[in-house]
């Protein structure tokens, strides 16, 4: 197999790269009715293949799981999450070949194995759908051309794919079909009837190529979502440390902070997080990010460039080969760093001095979601596409460092996401050193508003409020935010 | 001179810039007992909460504890709701998650929190057997917390409160989801443990009381008000004449089917426990049932199952609306003929949502609004505001009213699109004597239209008189099934 996107001539490359259509609403009036009385088969039972499985059959349609025959034997988690739900469980033999749509929710590393065993049993002219498109795009998988492939990727954990759909809204939604194998011309038909079925046609569906979620959402995860938020997160522990804040404190401040920042984030994008400091504050925000835009954006390059070219894909399925043996390794080094040794001390931290006493954050926030921004852009991905991969989802994923700090968030994360994590972190640690060297407890640890005068030059601020406001992100952003209306906030504070 | 246990001397609280105690005073001396009871929204939890140490207030509120007691020096307070937390302390549950299985248990059991508990504040483990017996409680011990229906979260911080008897300890709405014998029960143990010490302050509008409690009053234009006893439940209360919507009262129900459910042989278990055996029951059209069962006894998960929220649903022989579960029809289309209230449903309900979005939200079955109506839709909505009188609360978040009042916009959610059939369970939990006879006046003309009626209730004054079968339910099985001739139930 060889990389699918490697194949394809400039100009197709750039074709697909650009699929971006955020759906109107009257897209899905036909419901479910593409899948009506046709047979689904999810192969897989974790979070997200449950979760889903549980809202297609309570929107009318027919769920069973295929499962492989160690799993069903071994009576595993996936086999007991099908079962004590009441659905019907099989091998892959005895329920792949009377399927109509079969639907992987397996994780990506399982991909090659799972399809290559699948596919031989799937009926002509069936479908198969996937909710990442590493395995197509990456891989380089061929799949039989009789079958149509499709995609539908809900941006939210598999729980809160439930949770929206039983109170009758959903989760933003991403799908797509493969160019090379829609051979009836039914996959997006398909593909947005399954959309229905999760409830996702209610909180917004873009419609997007595998190419384009595959190199978007890589990057995403890579630099902004979990490699930035873990550097930062523990150079600001040891910068506390250092300077003598107290440890407990400044375990609690880190684990939170950035999902309360984020949660700020999430509602008024940057600039509605930029604006939970006082202005002297913000203008100090800007400064150091736009300084930390600079010396970061050659890494930011390079991750984006390494993605397009496959390189990142090449070298990490060597260490799959290799037993991930540099995963585990800087797994384990991630477990020995002082922030996650250190328990979040027994303190009060008022949700404002979150922002107030963690000011570097904010700015590491604002640098890394404007930077893989505008890197995603520059390569040739539309910026409804981008905006879902970088700012959309840090929320997400500081909430699960809220959780149990970085062990949680690589846990919960991909293993594709976790080593492009990791990826990421060794590289940007060392590019950051001198700019870590000026700074101070002001800026973590301390509130900034301390001991200064609130005042600030006019024309500075206005300057700094232009330039927040009118970033392409938060333009895009303004107008994909209001079609999910009510997102939830997620707390643990 | 013995120091009163609680003195409080021009208390200030407001809420969202509205007073609601205004210079309160109140003395508590030692040995007494209080009822704090009255309408709904006249502060009483915020008064406990700021007893309690909960909320902030202004004013002085001394309390002195004895030095010479072995009871634990503090005041616990039992909230009307109680929000439990998984085992990374987050509260991000969902409605009805508790039956959607997943095999990681992210939630503690209640022995691992009752441990925990009992750890923190030194209890003695041989004490807690005879509390949890009482309430009906020790078949729950290896349950985890998500399998814990409302009602039995309360019973679990009831069973905390009465293991620990605090110097000082506050109830508030304890009876809510009691069945009778628990609710008999607690009152037992009430008595047994002011007898060693504890005070009680219960805040509760119910006639049965523990013998123990020996002052009454009521919060009146921010004040407290010393009562005589007995005066607690004088039924003299002006029923509010306020005309059914003609949207409601002139429309017939529309049926779809002769048969609005009809299950054989319905079974339900959870790992080992079998919570629902060989039930077998039909509803036809226009019928009214009461559903009665002590706490545990299966009702919720019953009607979990009736209302499409029960995965269960797909394995049994389960008619609904004349078709069979699991034959192509979606959770929407189901829900779309039922209106239904229940305590999880409050519970769980978009905290963000105003009490307007809450009640248009009934049209579509959401929790929270994510449609816009249209105009015939907001005029309905509009005038079932001023039936059940929340104008001046239409554009306030629920969960900042006070409970009596979100429980009204969400029975206003409950009943807006005239459902065929109508699934009450506890719906007047939190409503004092007055929204309650209202609330059940609207029911009886509801249902003189043909509506089908299913109605959970715990207590017999709040039951509506249209009534006319009954089922009942023991350990998950069907006791007995009747058609009440006589206006009398019991539990």
């Amino acid at each position: 197999m060889s990389n699918y996107f490697n194949t394809l001539p400039l100009r197709e490359k750039l074709n697909q790269l650009g699929v971006c259509d955020f759906m109107d609403s009257s897209e899905f009036l036909d419901g479910v009715n593409a899948l009506k009385g046709k047979k689904l088969v999810i192969v897989g039972c974790g979070a997200q293949g449950l979760n889903q499985g549980l809202n297609l059959r309570d929107s009318g349609l027919d769920v069973s799981y295929a499962l492989r025959k160690e799993a069903i034997e071994g009576k595993r988690d996936s086999w007991k999450n099908a079962t004590e739900n009441n659905f019907t469980v099989g091998t892959y033999e005895e329920l792949i070949p009377t399927a109509d749509v079969v639907i992987n929710l397996t994780p990506d590393k399982q991909h090659t194995a799972v399809v290559n065993a699948v596919m031989p049993l799937m009926k002509q002219g069936a479908t198969l759908s996937y909710s990442h498109g590493f395995n197509i795009v990456e891989e380089g998988m061929q799949i039989r051309k009789d079958l149509t492939v499709i995609m539908v990727a809900p941006k939210c954990p598999g729980s809160e794919v439930r949770a929206e759909y039983v109170r009758g809204f959903g989760v933003p939604t991403l799908i797509a079909v493969h160019p090379e194998n829609d051979p009836e011309g039914k996959g997006l038909a398909q593909a947005k009837a399954y959309c229905v079925g999760t409830g996702g046609h209610r909180a917004g569906v873009l419609k997007s190529s595998f190419v384009a979620e595959v190199k978007s959402d890589l990057m995403g995860e890579q630099t902004i979502l979990c490699g930035l938020l873990q550097t930062g997160s523990i150079l600001s522990f040891d910068k506390m440390i250092e300077k003598g804040i107290d440890e407990g404190y400044a375990s609690k401040l880190v684990q939170y902070g950035v999902e309360v920042i984020t949660e700020a984030l999430k509602h008024g994008g940057v600039t509605g997080m930029m604006d939970r400091l006082s202005n002297p504050a913000k203008i100090k925000a800007f400064e150091i990010s736009e300084e930390l835009k600079d010396i970061m954006r050659p890494l930011f390059q390079k991750h984006q460039d390494d993605i397009m070219s496959g390189e990142f894909s090449r070298i990490m399925m060597e260490d799959w080969a290799a037993g991930d043996k540099n995963l585990l390794a800087w797994r384990a080094e991630t477990g020995e760093t002082a922030f996650e040794k250190t328990p979040a001390g027994d303190v009060k931290i008022a949700e404002q001095e979150y922002f107030d006493n963690y000011t570097l954050m904010v700015a590491f926030v604002r640098a890394g979601v404007e930077l893989a921004f505008e890197t995603m852009v520059q390569a040739g991905i539309k910026p409804e596409s981008a905006y879902y991969e970088s700012l959309h989802e840090t929320p997400l994923i500081a909430n699960t460092i809220a959780r149990k700090k970085l062990f949680e968030m690589n846990r919960v994360i991909s293993d594709t996401a976790e080593y492009g994590c990791y990826l990421f972190d060794q590289a940007c640690k060392p590019l950051l050193a001198d700019f870590m060297k000026k700074v101070d407890t002001d800026l973590v640890g301390k509130n900034f508003n301390e001991g200064k005068d609130a005042g600030v030059d006019n024309r500075t601020l206005i300057a700094v409020n232009e330039a927040l406001r009118t970033h392409e992100v938060e333009v895009i952003g303004t107008q994909l935010r209001k079609a999910m209306t009510a997102m939830k906030s997620i707390k643990t504070a | 001179m013995i120091q009163p246990v609680v003195h409080i001397t021009n208390l200030n609280l407001k809420y969202r810039n509205k007073p609601v105690l205004e210079d309160l005073c109140w003395t508590i001396n030692r040995g007494e007992n209080w009822l704090l009871c009255g309408a709904s929204g006249t502060g009483k939890t915020s008064l406990a909460k700021a007893i309690a140490g909960l909320t902030h207030s202004y004013g002085n509120i001394a309390i002195s504890f004895n030095p010479h007691s072995s009871l634990p020096a503090m005041v616990y307070y039992v909230a009307n709701w109680h929000q439990f937390k998984d085992l990374e302390g987050q509260s991000n549950f969902y409605y009805q998650q508790r039956y959607n299985k997943q095999s990681v248990e992210t939630t503690a059991t209640v022995k691992a929190e009752l441990e925990n508990f009992g750890k923190q504040h030194a209890l003695q483990f041989d004490d807690i057997d005879g509390i949890l017996e009482a309430l009906g409680f020790s078949g729950q011990k290896n349950a985890t917390l998500i399998q814990l229906s409302s009602g039995e979260h309360k019973k679990l911080q009831l069973v905390k409160a009465l293991w620990l008897k605090p110097q000082l300890l506050i109830l508030d709405l304890p009876y809510n989801g009691l069945d009778a014998l628990s609710r008999q029960n607690l009152n037992t143990l009430l008595e047994q443990i002011t007898k060693s010490g504890t005070q009680l302050i219960l805040i509760s509008n119910e006639n049965e009381l523990p013998a123990c409690i020996d002052h009454f009053a009521l919060i009146e234009s921010g004040k407290l008000v010393e009562i005589p006893a007995g005066e607690h439940n004088r039924n003299e209360l002006e029923t509010l004449n306020r005309p059914v919507p003609a949207f409601l009262s002139d429309a017939v129900a529309p049926f779809s089917s002769e048969q609005i459910i009809k299950m054989n042989d319905v079974n339900v278990s959870y790992g080992d426990k079998q919570v629902l055996k060989n039930i077998s029951w039909e509803v036809k059209a226009g019928e009214k049932w009461v559903l009665h069962g002590h706490n545990g006894s299966g009702k919720s998960t019953l009607l979990s199952l009736i209302c499409g929220d029960h995965p269960q649903a797909y394995a049994n022989d389960f008619h609904l609306f004349g078709n069979k579960r699991g034959s192509g029809e979606s959770i929407w289309e189901i829900k779309q003929r039922i209106g239904l209230i229940s305590p999880e449903l409050h519970w769980y309900f978009d905290p963000s949502a105003t009490v307007w979005q809450s009640i248009v939200s009934g049209f579509y079955d959401s929790s929270g609004l994510f449609s816009d109506p249209g105009y015939t839709k907001k005029a309905q909505a509009d005038e079932l505001i001023r039936y059940f009188g929340l104008e001046e609360y239409k554009d306030t978040l629920v969960n900042e009213l006070p409970l009596g009042k979100q429980r009204l916009a969400l029975l206003g959610r409950t009943i807006v699109k005239n459902p065929e059939l109508l699934i009450l369970d506890e719906p007047c939990q939190g409503l004092d004597q007055q929204q309650t006879q209202h609330f059940n006046s609207l029911v009886d003309e509801l249902c003189k239209n043909g509506t089908t009626l299913i109605y959970v209730g715990h207590f017999e004054s709040q039951i509506p008189t249209c009534i006319e079968k009954r089922i009942l339910l023991e350990n998950g099985e069907v006791k007995s099934v009747k058609t009440i001739t006589q206006k009398t139930y019991t539990n």
